[in-house]
């Protein structure tokens, strides 16, 4: 019946069946949201949009406006209220907002003449899905080409009372009452970013962590995240993990040391789990029709066309094995695809260099290799690491961290001290690193960072005037402007 | 279904509060002059558009025509249905108390009119 068929309508699947159908192609979309266990659901949009980086950076927002109104007594404003946060007023408005999104979608995917089915789609035969709606209707369809785009969802910890009793992040954006004192189970960017701004809105918060912060990430720089939340009020508990939630008068949840015998207990109102997020890929019938995932993490594994080992099945997204879970890049693949099979192009996604952000209080962005991962491929003597703190200077008249934001670059030296590394801690990390990683794109070296002017006074300029290496030993402490 | 004809925001604002409980759409035009004609040539577009789709919507739902005003008032950025509705442009047809709406020329479309009629 279609041309294409997308499973998933988030980032990558509404990308990819819009550009489909903007290049003549008759696409259809299925999208359909599962429950939690606490019954929250939400419209078409996938995770991005609602229960990842736009309420996630909403809220965000909602907890740096909380650190600026405390600033703002400082360069002279003056009010008598204390100012309070309700969280239902917040809620209600970044839910108002997505639902314009979720609209939105369904406008842009009717203009474009793609079908859209709020349904679960499953493969039942070659070419052939089952769509089954809200109410148990079921439907069929047939297409030439299938793209899967089905995401993730939160994994639960296996322990007695994770479903009945704590939420994740699928829960938090639209939870109606205000989450109080909370415990974060996680170490992720997820845990971090929601720990960080629940503790900005003014609520008693713990993180508990297995192991270390940030998987994946520098390390360094990992530290340094946590360090910030820590001194502004998060508690972390390190090296346990919990065994078991149950309802008390609030939510009492026990957890054992990962080093020895040591249990602790403690009660909250809310627990928020954030240990990783499993592909959506067990059952939406890929046995059926013989695609492979690699079974240890249910990810889709594919070629450099994203194309799965069935030559008519293609994946894109936080689904893909081994590739970066980020709105930005399924987008990209997503385009780039149907530009592949129905454009004539050829043009494949480009996943080197991606630069991220981690939205906790103090922000991190990185684009490029993280230190570890640089000395592993290139060997410690091979690169040079220049680094400096650096204090913004609107923090100085409020009187904050001195000394606490931080920049680092890693340059190979063997290749004109190119740029292979960039890690930014600081206000603003996002929009600093946008633009440094356009930078890289082009082949970014220290000579011609050095030759950059600075544009003064940011907090970027910092790059522009880096001369202290690691291998100096020198003392990057600052002192004055 | 049901329809009402309401002029200014006041006359809105009591007619959707009379209607609590049912879905609510309402469309918003300019004001017609004496033989009939909206000074906005979109509204005269739209309104035959949605006024055909019209039998799509719920069976309790009450459908609110809404002359805004006339064109000086419309251009005003600070006019009653810029400042608490959050309209940006006329015609705009939207279901109340929620984010779905339909402005200028996606009222054009009747595909889209359905889909907002009908849409949960």
């Amino acid at each position: 019946d279609y041309d294409l068929i997308v499973i998933g309508g988030g980032s990558g699947g509404l990308a990819c069946s819009k550009e489909a159908a903007t290049l003549g192609k008759k696409v259809m979309v299925l999208d359909y949201v599962v429950p939690t266990p606490l019954g929250t659901s939400w419209g078409l949009g996938g995770t991005c949009v609602n229960v990842g980086c736009i309420p996630k950076k909403l809220m965000h927002q909602a907890a740096l406006l909380g650190q600026a109104l405390q600033d703002s007594r400082k360069y002279g404003w003056q009010y008598e209220e204390q100012v309070k946060h309700n969280w239902e007023v917040m809620v209600e408005a970044i839910q108002n907002y997505i639902g314009s999104l979720n609209w939105g979608y369904r406008v842009s995917l009717r203009e474009k003449s793609v079908t859209y089915l709020n349904s679960y789609g499953e493969f039942i035969e070659p070419h052939k899905i089952k769509a089954t709606n809200r109410k148990g209707q079921v439907t069929y369809h047939t297409a030439e080409t299938f793209v899967l785009a089905t995401g993730e969802r939160p994994r639960y910890l296996g322990i007695p009372g994770d479903k009945e009793y704590c939420i994740t992040s699928d829960d938090l954006f639209s939870l109606p009452y205000c989450p109080g004192k909370t415990l974060v189970v996680g170490a992720s960017y997820v845990a971090l970013e929601c720990a960080g701004f629940l503790a900005g809105l003014g609520l008693d918060v713990t993180v508990m962590v297995r192991s270390i912060l940030l998987r994946g990430f520098d390390q360094e720089m990992a530290e340094k995240v946590g360090a910030h939340m820590e001194t502004h009020g998060v508690k972390f508990i390190r090296k346990f993990v919990p065994v078991q939630a149950s309802a008390s008068f609030r939510l009492k949840v026990t957890a054992k040391s990962t080093e020895g015998p040591e249990i602790f207990e403690e009660e909250y109102n809310t627990v928020l789990i954030a240990v990783g997020r499993d592909a959506c890929t067990r059952s939406i019938g890929l046995e059926t029709i013989g695609v492979k995932i690699n079974e240890k993490n249910g990810k889709v594994p594919v070629n450099d066309e994203e194309q799965t080992n069935v030559p008519y099945v293609y994946a894109i997204g936080d689904i893909l094995d081994g590739k970066l879970e980020l709105t930005p890049v399924a987008i990209q693949a997503g385009k780039l695809l149907a530009r592949r099979l129905y454009g004539g192009s050829s043009t494949k996604c480009d996943y080197i260099n991606v630069p991220t952000t981690v939205f906790t209080p103090l922000e991190y962005g990185s684009c490029g290799l993280a230190e570890e991962r640089a000395i592993e491929e290139y060997g410690k003597q091979n690169l040079e690491v220049y680094h400096s703190l650096f204090w913004p200077l609107e923090w100085t008249v409020p009187g904050r961290d001195n000394n606490t934001c931080y920049a680092k670059i890693i340059c190979s030296k063997h290749d004109n001290n190119r740029v292979i590394g960039f890690h930014v801690l600081g206000p603003n990390a996002g929009e600093i690193t946008q633009g440094f990683a356009a930078a890289i794109k082009c082949g970014l070296t220290k000579e011609l960072l050095d030759e950059t002017i600075g544009i003064h006074p940011t907090c970027g300029e910092v790059f522009t005037t880096m001369d202290i290496t690691k291998s100096s030993g020198q003392d990057i402490t600052q002192r004055g402007c | 279904w049901e329809e009402k004809q309401v002029r200014g925001y006041p006359e809105f604002v009591q007619t959707g509060r009379s209607a609590h409980g049912r879905p609510i759409f309402a469309l918003f035009c300019g004001d017609k002059d004496a033989e009939g004609r909206s000074w906005c040539p979109d509204c005269v577009t739209a309104e035959p558009v949605v006024r055909k789709e019209l039998h799509n919507m719920p069976d309790e739902s009450v459908f609110i025509y809404c002359l805004v005003g006339d064109r000086a008032y419309w251009k005003d950025p600070n006019n009653e249905f810029r400042k608490n509705l959050k309209l940006t442009g006329v015609p705009t047809l939207l279901k109340y108390g929620t984010p779905q709406k339909l402005v200028e020329e996606e009222c054009f479309k009747a595909e889209l009119v359905r889909m907002l009629f009908t849409e949960d």
